[in-house]
């Protein structure tokens, strides 16, 4: 309550997206660079997300803390946790930023959800919406609050496109019709395709291309 | 309720009518206090298969009611009122200490904290009577208080100067609805149950705020040792769709 905020990113999307894997992906590229990150994982039936990102970036990588992953419920509500009243997240990331003032970012994790899923701005400054290639090629061009207005729609599982039938051709053409000038990145999680994109447009968009603060200092 | 928009609506508008429409707001699910994340050990004790449909969620309520928030939150509710309209910050910090320290599982205390927290900021965005919401709110950030959601809730309904025992009662209110709602989200009652456990509660509810808001500090006390295990329980749970 009484510290500085930390820039926050929110990453939303349906269950099954891959917005762990992001995470589990993204945070190594930007530990590399030297920016110190936290992570708070909104799990809608379990704490299995923050359990595993923890073992993986804190446990066996020691890119962070363990206690800078933290899992949090939502009551069977991910939605409302992140948008109509983020009251709860709001406390545990003001606790995260007045225990680790260090910090460069706070990755804020919404449980799977649908494609109206948006942030509160007062919860998250950017907002990352991850579909996947599995979902069809159908998605970009369904639309949806979370597609439409985030602020980078990360398209994952590329890999999988022919295997399901979908027309990454025709998703790159909505995504450039329903977003207009916003950016969109295909990226294939499993092997690490297009997640530097991503990682820039943190580094870029978020931080302003600010220093780590280790380094500032 | 302070609206100056300029035509005459305020001017016409009943007190009685203002405070409604104060109660509404603040009691209403809707407002952003986190609750519908909490089942208070509901989900403990559901996954314990030792609850089964209305009639076992009705009678854990009145437990709630009758051994954990009438004569703890009730009791604390009713002497942060009188500290606040004594303007005595001290005194209220002291309350907001005690009711703390009878929640006895920390998930719950955190819980309790968070959300007391986060109401109290709403407030101070929109609410034009802040005065003491400002010192208390100061005290929350500097940590000489918790925030702790009986005592953030009472200086909430000051500063809408809604009666105390309408304000009490709207707190038994919200907390009895979020139960429902998790039972309802756990599968455990169907919507219109949900709504005759409420109807049904009412009383209870009554009761428990007649019963409690005048009596003093000293009297203050919760005892309801097998939920507090289920809470405790809930800390540990591996899976789970609630934070309490």
């Amino acid at each position: 309550m009484g510290s500085s905020r930390i820039p926050r990113v929110g990453i939303g999307g349906p269950v099954g997206a891959g917005k762990t894997m992001l995470i589990e992906q993204v945070v190594p590229i930007l530990s590399n660079e030297g920016y110190r990150v936290g992570i708070i994982s909104n799990d809608v039936v379990s704490k299995e997300d923050a359990d595993r990102m923890r073992k993986n970036l804190s446990t066996e990588k020691g890119l962070l803390s363990e206690d800078l992953v933290i899992g949090l419920a939502t009551g069977g509500c991910p939605h409302t946790a992140v948008r109509e009243d983020p009251s709860m997240n709001i406390s545990v990331v003001e606790e995260m930023e007045e225990k680790h003032s260090d910090l460069d970012m706070i990755i804020i994790e919404s449980g799977g959800d649908n494609i109206t899923t948006t942030f509160s701005p007062a919860l998250a400054d950017y907002f990352i919406y991850i579909i996947d290639v599995a979902g069809g090629d159908k998605y970009p061009r369904k639309r949806g609050l979370g597609i439409e207005s985030c602020d980078l729609l990360v398209i994952n599982k590329i890999d999988l496109a022919p295997y399901v039938g979908a027309d990454l051709g025709i998703m790159e053409k909505d995504a450039r019709l329903v977003r207009k000038s916003k950016p969109y990145v295909f990226v294939n999680c499993k092997t690490g395709q297009g997640l530097k994109q991503v990682a820039s447009h943190l580094i870029k968009d978020v931080l302003f291309e600010l220093p780590p603060k280790a380094v500032a200092k | 309720m302070h609206i100056n928009d300029g035509n005459d609506l305020s001017a016409k508008s009943d007190d009685s009518f203002s405070s409604l429409l104060d109660i509404l707001q603040l009691s209403d699910s809707f407002f952003p206090t986190g609750m519908y994340t909490m089942s208070n050990g509901l989900e403990a004790i559901f996954y314990a298969d030792k609850i089964k449909g209305p009639k076992d969620v009705a009678d854990l309520i009145k437990v709630y009611l009758e051994y954990q928030l009438g004569p703890a939150d009730c009791v604390g509710f009713g002497n942060s009122y009188r500290f606040i309209e004594n303007k005595d910050l001290q005194k209220l910090i002291e309350i907001d200490h005690i009711i703390f320290s009878v929640k006895l599982v920390e998930e719950i205390r955190n819980a309790s904290t968070r959300s007391g927290t986060q109401l109290i900021r709403c407030l101070d965005f929109f609410s034009q009577n802040k005065e003491f919401l400002k010192s208390y709110s100061a005290a929350v950030q500097i940590k000489k208080a918790h925030g702790v959601y009986p005592v953030a809730f009472a200086v909430a309904c000051s500063s809408f100067d809604i009666p105390k025992e309408n304000a009490c009662t709207m707190m038994l209110y919200s907390f009895t609805v979020s139960i429902v709602g998790a039972a309802l989200r756990l599968g455990l009652i169907q919507h219109f149950e949900g709504q005759k456990i409420i109807h049904d509660l009412k009383p209870v509810m009554l009761r428990a705020v007649r019963e409690n808001i005048d009596k003093p500090i000293e009297s203050i006390w919760q005892f309801a040792p097998q939920i507090d295990l289920y809470q405790i329980d809930h800390e540990k749970m591996d899976s789970k769709m609630f934070i309490t």
